[in-house]
């Protein structure tokens, strides 16, 4: 069945269960079948970011990484980049070389010396 | 601590940090005036609440998380005068990522992020790219994805300082985090600078 849509690829696909034998065939099968495609699993896991998933959706997206190390690694990278986005601020100045002009450092020291009398 | 303690550190923040927080509130708001605005405002409110410090964080951490509040009483105040829906950006522009049945297309699937987010965080080419692919976002889409993943805001509380819907947000924060991975995999995952640490 080549245009069989699901993991069409199993030479190379790291995934959990991909198409290599025939039992593996139906079950990865099933599970594209009964989860939702990456498209939109996406979107969900993005999703999830911002509020709970429900359980139910928990339970489909465990069988959809079994199939899918591909949404499983955009799951780890939206949590890696939550982590690396919070920790930006602290590093700004190695991020950029936007010069802190000498005039605002003064007139800030200035505006602070007034504001502690 | 008495206020000449106070006008001799206060002086001394603004040579350890103000660089720092000048451009992270540049990367915020883009604009030099802006961003020195929102610099003298938090080391005015540092002064005034110096007392709450109490050392629990460090320095530099805590001067940050004045001017994230900052931050967000500027898009508040933006908020009002402006719409902050963006519908538009990237409606289609992922399409080839994913075959016509909705699966990844495995060639261009998520590679495998390496290293660890831990020993990334002491690259400061990191946070270069970082930075430039946050620019790359269309403005207000980079002002919701910053706003709820670098001040820690929760999407509620977006969606109401932004006056945008729930709905709205979500579409506008999944656009942001699919561009941004997209960038940084092809400029830091992907480069012999990421992954070679």
């Amino acid at each position: 069945m080549p245009d069989e849509p699901y993991n069409p690829s199993p030479i190379g696909n790291p995934s959990v269960l991909a198409r290599r034998n025939w039992w593996q065939t139906m079950l990865v099968k099933f599970i594209g079948k009964h989860t939702p495609k990456c498209r939109e699993m996406v979107r969900i896991l993005s999703q999830s970011m911002d509020e709970p998933m429900p359980p139910m959706m928990r339970i489909k997206k465990r069988l959809h990484f079994l199939i899918c190390c591909w949404c499983q690694r955009y799951e780890e990278q939206l949590r890696y980049m939550r982590h690396t986005a919070r920790h930006f601020p602290e590093h700004a100045d190695e991020a950029s070389d936007a010069p802190f002009s000498a005039e605002a450092r003064e007139r800030i020291k200035q505006k602070l010396a007034e504001s502690a009398r | 601590m008495s206020a000449s303690d106070i006008r001799v550190a206060a002086s001394r923040w603004v040579d350890d940090h103000g660089e720092c927080l000048y451009r992270y509130a540049l990367v915020r708001v883009r604009k030099p005036e802006i961003a020195e605005d929102l610099v003298q405002e938090t080391f005015l409110a540092a002064v005034r609440g110096y007392e709450k410090f109490g050392r629990r964080s460090s320095e530099r951490s805590w001067l940050v998380g004045i001017l994230k509040n900052k931050i967000v009483d500027h898009f508040r105040k933006l908020g009002r005068e402006t719409s902050f829906t963006d519908m538009e950006f990237l409606s289609d522009e992922f399409s080839e990522k994913f075959v016509s049945v909705g699966f990844w297309n495995h060639d261009l699937g998520p590679h495998e992020w390496k290293p660890e987010p831990d020993e990334v965080m002491h690259r400061a080419e990191f946070w270069q790219v970082m930075r430039d692919c946050l620019s790359k976002l269309p403005e207000k889409i980079r002002a919701v994805f910053t706003m709820r993943e670098m001040d820690c805001v929760s999407s509620k509380a977006i969606c109401a300082v932004l006056s945008i819907t729930d709905s709205n947000l979500w579409v506008m924060l999944h656009r942001a985090r699919m561009a941004l991975r997209e960038c940084l995999e092809v400029n830091w995952f992907d480069t012999p600078a990421g992954g070679t640490v």
